[in-house]
Protein backbone atom coordinates (compact mmCIF):
# COMPACT_ATOMS: atom_id res chain seq x y z
CA UNK A 1 0.00 0.00 0.00
CA UNK A 2 1.03 3.31 -0.64
CA UNK A 3 0.15 6.24 0.31
CA UNK A 4 -0.53 9.17 -2.63
CA UNK A 5 -0.40 12.16 -0.01
CA UNK A 6 1.43 12.34 3.13
CA UNK A 7 0.45 15.49 4.28
CA UNK A 8 -0.95 16.21 7.65
CA UNK A 9 -5.00 16.66 7.28
CA UNK A 10 -7.76 18.76 8.74
CA UNK A 11 -11.06 18.37 8.41
CA UNK A 12 -11.05 20.74 5.33
CA UNK A 13 -7.97 19.51 3.47
CA UNK A 14 -7.81 17.41 0.52
CA UNK A 15 -8.28 13.95 1.94
CA UNK A 16 -5.25 11.88 1.99
CA UNK A 17 -5.76 9.03 -1.17
CA UNK A 18 -3.90 5.81 -2.08
CA UNK A 19 -3.49 2.96 -3.93
CA UNK A 20 -5.58 -0.52 -3.36
CA UNK A 21 -4.54 -3.98 -4.90
CA UNK A 22 -7.45 -6.15 -4.68
CA UNK A 23 -8.69 -8.98 -6.35
CA UNK A 24 -12.63 -8.37 -7.37
CA UNK A 25 -14.68 -11.51 -8.26
CA UNK A 26 -11.52 -13.16 -9.58
CA UNK A 27 -9.58 -10.28 -11.27
CA UNK A 28 -6.75 -8.48 -9.95
CA UNK A 29 -6.98 -5.05 -9.81
CA UNK A 30 -5.61 -1.79 -8.60
CA UNK A 31 -7.70 1.24 -7.90
CA UNK A 32 -7.04 4.54 -5.76
CA UNK A 33 -8.86 5.18 -3.18
CA UNK A 34 -9.67 8.05 -0.77
CA UNK A 35 -8.67 6.91 2.88
CA UNK A 36 -11.83 7.61 4.11
CA UNK A 37 -13.72 5.83 1.78
CA UNK A 38 -15.58 2.99 2.72
CA UNK A 39 -15.31 -0.37 0.86
CA UNK A 40 -19.35 0.01 -0.69
CA UNK A 41 -18.69 3.21 -2.20
CA UNK A 42 -14.98 1.73 -3.45
CA UNK A 43 -16.83 -1.20 -5.19
CA UNK A 44 -19.82 0.98 -6.32
CA UNK A 45 -17.99 4.29 -7.68
CA UNK A 46 -14.02 2.97 -8.46
CA UNK A 47 -15.13 -0.17 -9.42
CA UNK A 48 -18.50 0.60 -11.09
CA UNK A 49 -20.00 -2.68 -9.29
CA UNK A 50 -23.54 -1.26 -8.71
CA UNK A 51 -24.94 -4.93 -7.50
CA UNK A 52 -23.95 -3.67 -4.04
CA UNK A 53 -26.24 -1.79 -2.58
CA UNK A 54 -25.74 1.39 -0.10
CA UNK A 55 -28.31 0.88 2.41
CA UNK A 56 -28.61 2.34 5.80
CA UNK A 57 -24.56 3.10 5.99
CA UNK A 58 -25.11 1.86 9.68
CA UNK A 59 -24.83 -1.62 9.91
CA UNK A 60 -28.30 -2.65 9.98
CA UNK A 61 -29.71 -3.27 6.35
CA UNK A 62 -27.27 -5.43 4.88
CA UNK A 63 -27.72 -4.56 1.21
CA UNK A 64 -23.82 -3.75 0.87
CA UNK A 65 -23.12 -7.17 1.68
CA UNK A 66 -19.76 -8.92 -0.28
CA UNK A 67 -17.36 -11.60 0.66
CA UNK A 68 -14.11 -10.61 1.39
CA UNK A 69 -11.18 -13.12 1.95
CA UNK A 70 -14.01 -16.10 2.79
CA UNK A 71 -16.12 -14.33 5.04
CA UNK A 72 -19.25 -11.72 4.44
CA UNK A 73 -19.31 -8.93 5.69
CA UNK A 74 -20.83 -5.38 5.56
CA UNK A 75 -19.04 -3.16 3.41
CA UNK A 76 -20.41 -0.19 5.02
CA UNK A 77 -18.50 -1.28 8.07
CA UNK A 78 -15.22 -1.16 6.59
CA UNK A 79 -12.75 1.05 5.67
CA UNK A 80 -11.86 0.26 1.48
CA UNK A 81 -7.93 1.32 2.83
CA UNK A 82 -8.29 -1.95 5.18
CA UNK A 83 -9.26 -4.41 2.29
CA UNK A 84 -6.02 -3.56 0.48
CA UNK A 85 -4.14 -7.58 -0.55
CA UNK A 86 -7.68 -9.14 -0.45
CA UNK A 87 -10.11 -11.09 -2.16
CA UNK A 88 -13.71 -9.69 -2.48
CA UNK A 89 -16.41 -10.95 -4.11
CA UNK A 90 -19.58 -9.16 -4.78
CA UNK A 91 -22.93 -10.02 -5.54
CA UNK A 92 -22.28 -9.16 -9.67
CA UNK A 93 -19.72 -12.43 -9.40
CA UNK A 94 -22.23 -14.46 -7.92
CA UNK A 95 -23.68 -15.90 -11.06
CA UNK A 96 -24.32 -14.27 -14.69
CA UNK A 97 -27.61 -13.28 -16.35
CA UNK A 98 -27.19 -16.41 -18.30
CA UNK A 99 -26.25 -18.65 -15.53
CA UNK A 100 -27.29 -17.69 -11.82
CA UNK A 101 -25.31 -19.16 -9.25
CA UNK A 102 -28.17 -22.18 -7.46
CA UNK A 103 -29.15 -19.06 -4.42
CA UNK A 104 -30.06 -16.64 -7.47
CA UNK A 105 -31.65 -19.45 -9.14
CA UNK A 106 -34.00 -20.44 -5.90
CA UNK A 107 -34.97 -16.53 -5.78
CA UNK A 108 -35.81 -16.12 -8.98
CA UNK A 109 -37.75 -19.58 -9.16
CA UNK A 110 -39.51 -18.86 -5.71
CA UNK A 111 -39.96 -15.26 -5.90
CA UNK A 112 -37.72 -14.74 -2.96
CA UNK A 113 -37.32 -10.72 -4.01
CA UNK A 114 -39.60 -7.99 -4.84
CA UNK A 115 -37.19 -4.61 -5.68
CA UNK A 116 -34.10 -6.30 -5.69
CA UNK A 117 -32.58 -4.13 -2.96
CA UNK A 118 -31.69 -5.82 -0.02
CA UNK A 119 -30.48 -9.36 -2.15
CA UNK A 120 -26.56 -8.92 -2.09
CA UNK A 121 -27.08 -9.50 2.04
CA UNK A 122 -30.08 -12.35 1.76
CA UNK A 123 -27.80 -14.05 -1.23
CA UNK A 124 -24.98 -14.29 0.90
CA UNK A 125 -26.25 -15.03 3.75
CA UNK A 126 -28.01 -17.62 2.43
CA UNK A 127 -25.09 -19.31 0.66
CA UNK A 128 -22.97 -18.99 3.58
CA UNK A 129 -25.65 -20.80 5.69
CA UNK A 130 -25.92 -23.84 3.25
CA UNK A 131 -22.92 -24.20 2.66
CA UNK A 132 -22.17 -24.94 6.87
CA UNK A 133 -25.81 -26.20 7.92
CA UNK A 134 -27.45 -28.00 4.28
CA UNK A 135 -30.54 -28.93 6.11
CA UNK A 136 -31.31 -25.86 8.06
CA UNK A 137 -34.32 -25.60 10.27
CA UNK A 138 -37.07 -22.27 8.99
CA UNK A 139 -35.93 -20.83 12.76
CA UNK A 140 -31.54 -21.41 11.54
CA UNK A 141 -32.95 -19.48 8.07
CA UNK A 142 -34.26 -16.73 10.00
CA UNK A 143 -31.65 -16.78 12.19
CA UNK A 144 -28.85 -16.11 9.36
CA UNK A 145 -30.69 -13.58 7.66
CA UNK A 146 -31.08 -11.57 10.61
CA UNK A 147 -28.37 -9.24 9.72
CA UNK A 148 -30.45 -8.10 6.22
CA UNK A 149 -33.80 -5.81 6.19
CA UNK A 150 -35.76 -6.44 3.44
CA UNK A 151 -38.08 -2.72 2.90
CA UNK A 152 -41.35 -4.70 0.85
CA UNK A 153 -41.11 -6.93 4.12
CA UNK A 154 -41.11 -10.36 1.84
CA UNK A 155 -39.50 -11.95 4.37
CA UNK A 156 -41.73 -15.57 4.01
CA UNK A 157 -40.65 -15.71 0.37
CA UNK A 158 -36.97 -15.23 1.05
CA UNK A 159 -37.52 -18.25 3.65
CA UNK A 160 -38.95 -20.28 1.25
CA UNK A 161 -36.33 -19.57 -1.25
CA UNK A 162 -33.73 -20.39 0.98
CA UNK A 163 -35.52 -23.57 2.13
CA UNK A 164 -35.39 -24.61 -1.36
CA UNK A 165 -32.09 -23.76 -2.68
CA UNK A 166 -31.36 -26.01 0.66
CA UNK A 167 -33.38 -29.19 -0.79
CA UNK A 168 -31.58 -28.38 -4.20
CA UNK A 169 -28.36 -28.62 -3.11
CA UNK A 170 -28.64 -31.82 -1.04
CA UNK A 171 -30.13 -33.29 -4.34
CA UNK A 172 -27.17 -32.67 -6.27
CA UNK B 1 -19.62 8.49 3.71
CA UNK B 2 -17.39 9.87 5.87
CA UNK B 3 -17.24 13.22 4.79
CA UNK B 4 -14.24 14.43 6.85
CA UNK B 5 -10.37 14.33 5.95
CA UNK B 6 -8.75 11.27 7.66
CA UNK B 7 -5.37 9.49 7.05
CA UNK B 8 -5.51 5.81 7.27
CA UNK B 9 -2.76 4.20 9.15
CA UNK B 10 -1.79 0.60 9.17
CA UNK B 11 0.91 -0.02 11.71
CA UNK B 12 3.25 -3.10 11.46
CA UNK B 13 3.98 -3.03 14.98
CA UNK B 14 3.03 -2.20 18.15
CA UNK B 15 5.71 0.44 18.82
CA UNK B 16 4.06 1.97 15.73
CA UNK B 17 0.81 2.03 16.26
CA UNK B 18 1.97 3.57 19.96
CA UNK B 19 3.79 6.07 18.47
CA UNK B 20 0.99 6.77 16.28
CA UNK B 21 -1.41 7.52 18.85
CA UNK B 22 1.51 9.38 20.71
CA UNK B 23 1.77 11.30 18.52
CA UNK B 24 -1.84 12.23 17.45
CA UNK B 25 -3.64 12.12 20.98
CA UNK B 26 -7.65 12.38 20.87
CA UNK B 27 -7.30 13.37 17.14
CA UNK B 28 -6.44 9.64 16.06
CA UNK B 29 -9.38 6.51 16.74
CA UNK B 30 -8.22 3.03 17.19
CA UNK B 31 -10.05 0.77 14.41
CA UNK B 32 -11.15 -2.65 15.76
CA UNK B 33 -13.77 -4.00 13.71
CA UNK B 34 -15.53 -0.57 12.34
CA UNK B 35 -18.87 -1.31 13.45
CA UNK B 36 -19.59 1.32 15.65
CA UNK B 37 -16.89 3.88 15.07
CA UNK B 38 -17.55 4.26 11.29
CA UNK B 39 -21.01 4.53 11.14
CA UNK B 40 -20.41 7.50 13.78
CA UNK B 41 -17.91 8.94 11.95
CA UNK B 42 -20.52 8.70 9.05
CA UNK B 43 -23.30 10.31 10.74
CA UNK B 44 -20.55 13.22 11.86
CA UNK B 45 -21.05 12.48 15.29
CA UNK B 46 -17.45 11.46 15.40
CA UNK B 47 -14.48 13.37 13.92
CA UNK B 48 -10.91 11.99 13.77
CA UNK B 49 -8.35 12.94 11.53
CA UNK B 50 -6.39 9.37 11.91
CA UNK B 51 -7.52 6.42 12.07
CA UNK B 52 -5.44 3.46 13.14
CA UNK B 53 -6.13 -0.32 11.84
CA UNK B 54 -4.31 -2.87 14.25
CA UNK B 55 -4.59 -5.10 11.17
CA UNK B 56 -1.57 -6.01 10.96
CA UNK B 57 -0.40 -6.55 14.62
CA UNK B 58 -1.33 -10.23 14.94
CA UNK B 59 -4.14 -9.76 17.32
CA UNK B 60 -6.75 -12.50 16.23
CA UNK B 61 -7.22 -15.26 17.13
CA UNK B 62 -7.65 -16.96 20.18
CA UNK B 63 -5.20 -19.73 22.56
CA UNK B 64 -5.89 -21.67 25.10
CA UNK B 65 -3.39 -23.27 27.70
CA UNK B 66 -3.66 -25.28 30.56
CA UNK B 67 -4.24 -22.55 32.41
CA UNK B 68 -5.48 -19.24 30.36
CA UNK B 69 -7.18 -18.58 27.63
CA UNK B 70 -6.01 -15.27 25.63
CA UNK B 71 -8.02 -13.96 23.24
CA UNK B 72 -6.93 -11.21 20.96
CA UNK B 73 -8.15 -7.88 20.66
CA UNK B 74 -8.89 -8.57 16.76
CA UNK B 75 -10.72 -11.34 17.41
CA UNK B 76 -14.17 -11.69 15.75
CA UNK B 77 -17.44 -13.16 17.20
CA UNK B 78 -17.29 -15.75 14.27
CA UNK B 79 -13.60 -16.44 15.54
CA UNK B 80 -14.52 -16.71 18.70
CA UNK B 81 -17.47 -19.34 17.95
CA UNK B 82 -15.04 -21.57 15.70
CA UNK B 83 -13.26 -22.37 19.41
CA UNK B 84 -14.95 -24.75 22.13
CA UNK B 85 -14.26 -22.43 25.43
CA UNK B 86 -15.05 -24.23 28.55
CA UNK B 87 -15.93 -23.34 32.23
CA UNK B 88 -16.11 -19.78 32.52
CA UNK B 89 -14.52 -18.84 29.21
CA UNK B 90 -18.14 -20.44 27.50
CA UNK B 91 -20.00 -17.06 28.52
CA UNK B 92 -17.65 -15.73 25.55
CA UNK B 93 -19.60 -18.24 23.73
CA UNK B 94 -22.78 -18.16 24.55
CA UNK B 95 -22.32 -14.36 24.16
CA UNK B 96 -21.33 -14.62 20.70
CA UNK B 97 -23.62 -16.79 19.13
CA UNK B 98 -25.97 -14.07 19.97
CA UNK B 99 -24.67 -10.63 18.63
CA UNK B 100 -26.81 -8.60 17.28
CA UNK B 101 -26.55 -7.89 13.28
CA UNK B 102 -26.18 -11.31 11.68
CA UNK B 103 -23.45 -13.27 10.43
CA UNK B 104 -21.92 -10.30 8.73
CA UNK B 105 -21.18 -8.73 12.09
CA UNK B 106 -20.07 -11.36 13.62
CA UNK B 107 -17.14 -11.88 11.36
CA UNK B 108 -16.60 -8.15 11.29
CA UNK B 109 -17.28 -7.29 15.08
CA UNK B 110 -14.42 -7.77 17.39
CA UNK B 111 -13.95 -8.45 21.18
CA UNK B 112 -11.70 -6.04 21.65
CA UNK B 113 -13.50 -3.23 19.94
CA UNK B 114 -16.48 -3.59 22.33
CA UNK B 115 -14.84 -4.10 25.11
CA UNK B 116 -13.40 -0.58 24.09
CA UNK B 117 -16.46 1.06 23.17
CA UNK B 118 -18.18 0.68 26.05
CA UNK B 119 -21.26 0.42 25.36
CA UNK B 120 -23.58 -0.52 28.45
CA UNK B 121 -25.91 -2.32 26.07
CA UNK B 122 -23.45 -4.68 24.54
CA UNK B 123 -22.70 -7.87 25.11
CA UNK B 124 -18.82 -7.80 25.71
CA UNK B 125 -18.62 -5.33 28.62
CA UNK B 126 -21.13 -7.61 30.94
CA UNK B 127 -19.00 -10.95 30.08
CA UNK B 128 -15.53 -9.42 30.17
CA UNK B 129 -16.63 -8.42 34.32
CA UNK B 130 -18.15 -12.02 34.31
CA UNK B 131 -15.25 -14.12 33.30
CA UNK B 132 -13.00 -11.95 35.40
CA UNK B 133 -10.71 -11.33 32.37
CA UNK B 134 -7.98 -8.74 32.32
CA UNK B 135 -7.27 -6.50 29.43
CA UNK B 136 -4.13 -5.63 28.11
CA UNK B 137 -3.25 -2.76 27.38
CA UNK B 138 -0.48 -0.94 25.15
CA UNK B 139 0.97 2.20 25.53
CA UNK B 140 4.14 4.23 24.97
CA UNK B 141 5.44 3.33 28.73
CA UNK B 142 4.77 -0.51 27.86
CA UNK B 143 2.17 -2.72 28.69
CA UNK B 144 -0.12 -2.89 32.01
CA UNK B 145 -2.70 -5.25 32.30
CA UNK B 146 -6.52 -3.58 33.62
CA UNK B 147 -9.28 -6.49 35.67
CA UNK B 148 -12.11 -5.48 33.50
CA UNK B 149 -13.67 -4.46 36.96
CA UNK B 150 -11.44 -1.77 36.86
CA UNK B 151 -11.47 -1.03 33.38
CA UNK B 152 -14.95 0.60 33.14
CA UNK B 153 -15.52 3.75 34.55
CA UNK B 154 -19.02 4.72 32.93
CA UNK B 155 -21.06 4.69 30.17
CA UNK B 156 -18.51 4.55 26.89
CA UNK B 157 -15.78 5.28 29.61
CA UNK B 158 -12.75 3.11 29.76
CA UNK B 159 -9.45 3.65 31.85
CA UNK B 160 -7.71 3.32 28.67
CA UNK B 161 -5.72 6.45 27.85
CA UNK B 162 -5.71 7.63 23.80
CA UNK B 163 -2.24 6.65 23.29
CA UNK B 164 -3.26 3.15 23.85
CA UNK B 165 -4.98 0.44 22.93
CA UNK B 166 -6.61 -3.01 24.24
CA UNK B 167 -3.85 -5.69 22.63
CA UNK B 168 -5.12 -8.81 24.74
CA UNK B 169 -7.90 -10.34 27.00
CA UNK B 170 -6.40 -12.54 28.91
CA UNK B 171 -8.46 -14.91 31.87
CA UNK B 172 -7.89 -17.71 33.56
CA UNK B 173 -9.65 -20.86 32.76
CA UNK B 174 -12.10 -21.94 35.54
CA UNK B 175 -14.60 -24.48 35.45
CA UNK B 176 -17.78 -23.65 36.16
CA UNK B 177 -21.39 -24.08 34.49
CA UNK B 178 -22.56 -21.29 33.38
CA UNK B 179 -25.64 -19.32 31.72
CA UNK B 180 -26.48 -16.41 29.73
CA UNK B 181 -29.78 -14.36 28.97
CA UNK B 182 -30.03 -11.07 27.14
CA UNK B 183 -33.37 -9.51 27.09
CA UNK B 184 -33.56 -7.90 23.78
CA UNK B 185 -36.72 -6.53 21.89
CA UNK B 186 -36.21 -8.27 18.50
CA UNK B 187 -33.56 -10.73 16.84
CA UNK B 188 -32.02 -7.55 15.50
CA UNK B 189 -32.06 -5.13 18.90
CA UNK B 190 -29.38 -4.29 20.92
CA UNK B 191 -29.74 -6.09 23.86
CA UNK B 192 -31.69 -3.98 27.22
CA UNK B 193 -29.84 -6.04 29.77
CA UNK B 194 -27.64 -8.88 29.86
CA UNK B 195 -27.18 -11.68 32.45
CA UNK B 196 -24.13 -13.96 32.72
CA UNK B 197 -24.63 -16.76 35.54
CA UNK B 198 -21.86 -18.84 36.90
CA UNK B 199 -21.91 -21.43 39.22
CA UNK B 200 -18.83 -23.70 40.49
CA UNK B 201 -19.46 -26.90 41.59
CA UNK B 202 -16.09 -29.10 43.67
CA UNK B 203 -17.09 -32.53 44.60
CA UNK B 204 -21.04 -32.31 43.98
CA UNK B 205 -21.29 -29.37 46.27
CA UNK B 206 -21.83 -26.14 45.28
CA UNK B 207 -19.05 -23.48 46.47
CA UNK B 208 -19.85 -20.24 44.53
CA UNK B 209 -22.54 -18.58 41.97
CA UNK B 210 -22.48 -15.05 40.69
CA UNK B 211 -24.55 -13.38 37.77
CA UNK B 212 -23.40 -9.96 36.20
CA UNK B 213 -25.78 -7.78 35.03
CA UNK B 214 -24.59 -5.80 31.81
CA UNK B 215 -27.26 -3.03 30.44
CA UNK B 216 -28.64 -2.32 33.74
CA UNK B 217 -26.11 0.37 35.18
CA UNK B 218 -24.12 2.58 33.45
CA UNK B 219 -21.35 -0.54 34.34
CA UNK B 220 -21.67 -4.42 34.86
CA UNK B 221 -22.56 -4.98 38.15
CA UNK B 222 -22.23 -8.57 39.80
CA UNK B 223 -24.50 -10.25 42.33
CA UNK B 224 -23.28 -13.11 44.27
CA UNK B 225 -26.19 -15.80 44.77
CA UNK B 226 -24.65 -18.36 46.59
CA UNK B 227 -26.89 -18.66 49.44
CA UNK B 228 -29.72 -19.24 46.32
CA UNK B 229 -28.27 -22.34 45.52
CA UNK B 230 -29.14 -25.32 46.76
CA UNK B 231 -26.00 -28.53 47.67
CA UNK B 232 -25.79 -29.11 43.70
CA UNK B 233 -25.89 -25.50 42.68
CA UNK B 234 -29.43 -25.23 41.18
CA UNK B 235 -31.44 -21.99 41.86
CA UNK B 236 -33.88 -22.84 44.68
CA UNK B 237 -36.61 -20.37 43.13
CA UNK B 238 -36.44 -17.93 45.43
CA UNK B 239 -37.03 -15.12 42.97
CA UNK B 240 -37.88 -12.32 45.72
CA UNK B 241 -34.68 -12.62 47.18
CA UNK B 242 -33.17 -12.41 44.05
CA UNK B 243 -34.90 -9.35 42.85
CA UNK B 244 -34.11 -7.75 45.73
CA UNK B 245 -30.40 -8.87 45.79
CA UNK B 246 -30.19 -7.50 42.24
CA UNK B 247 -32.34 -4.13 42.89
CA UNK B 248 -29.84 -3.52 45.84
CA UNK B 249 -27.22 -3.24 43.37
CA UNK B 250 -28.67 -0.68 41.15
CA UNK B 251 -28.63 3.10 42.20
CA UNK B 252 -28.79 4.78 38.95
CA UNK B 253 -29.81 2.78 35.90
CA UNK B 254 -28.79 3.23 32.64
CA UNK B 255 -31.99 4.40 30.09
CA UNK B 256 -31.45 4.86 26.54
CA UNK B 257 -33.52 4.87 23.58
CA UNK B 258 -34.56 1.10 23.75
CA UNK B 259 -35.55 1.54 27.53
CA UNK B 260 -35.50 3.57 30.33
CA UNK B 261 -34.28 2.97 33.50
CA UNK B 262 -36.96 1.98 35.61
CA UNK B 263 -38.09 -1.07 32.83
CA UNK B 264 -34.14 -1.90 33.58
CA UNK B 265 -34.60 -2.08 37.03
CA UNK B 266 -37.87 -4.29 36.75
CA UNK B 267 -35.98 -6.96 34.45
CA UNK B 268 -32.81 -7.35 35.89
CA UNK B 269 -33.87 -9.90 38.07
CA UNK B 270 -35.54 -11.79 35.34
CA UNK B 271 -32.37 -11.89 33.28
CA UNK B 272 -30.24 -12.90 36.19
CA UNK B 273 -33.08 -15.47 37.26
CA UNK B 274 -33.38 -17.12 33.65
CA UNK B 275 -28.94 -17.05 33.24
CA UNK B 276 -29.37 -19.27 36.59
CA UNK B 277 -31.86 -21.27 34.79
CA UNK B 278 -29.49 -21.73 32.05
CA UNK B 279 -26.35 -23.04 34.08
CA UNK B 280 -28.26 -26.08 34.65
CA UNK B 281 -30.52 -26.05 31.47
CA UNK B 282 -27.42 -25.31 28.81
CA UNK B 283 -26.78 -21.95 27.89
CA UNK B 284 -29.56 -20.44 25.65
CA UNK B 285 -29.24 -16.80 24.51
Amino acid sequence: MSMLDTTDVTPDSTPPRRLLNLTVNGQRRTVECEDRQLLVTLVREELNLKGTHVGCLNGDCGACTLECDGKIVKSCLMLAASADGSEIVTVDGLGTPEELAPIQEAFWNEDGFQCGFCLPGHLFAARDLIATNPDPTDDEIRQAIAGNLCRCTGYQSIVNSIRVAAAQARAE
Amino acid sequence: MIRTGLAYHAPESTREACALLADHGDGAAVLGGGTMLLPAMGRGEKTHDHVVDLRHLGLDGVTVTDDLVEIGARTTYSTLLEHELDGVAGLFTLAAGGITGGPQVRNQGTVGGSASYANPASDMPGVLVATGARLVLEGPNGTREVPAADFYTGAFETVRRPDEFLSVIRLARRPAQVGYYKVKLSESSWPIATASAQVQVEDGRVVSGTVTLGGVCARPFTVDVTALLDESGNFRGADRELDELVDGQIEDPWHDELAPGRYRRQIAGVAARRALHHTTQGGER
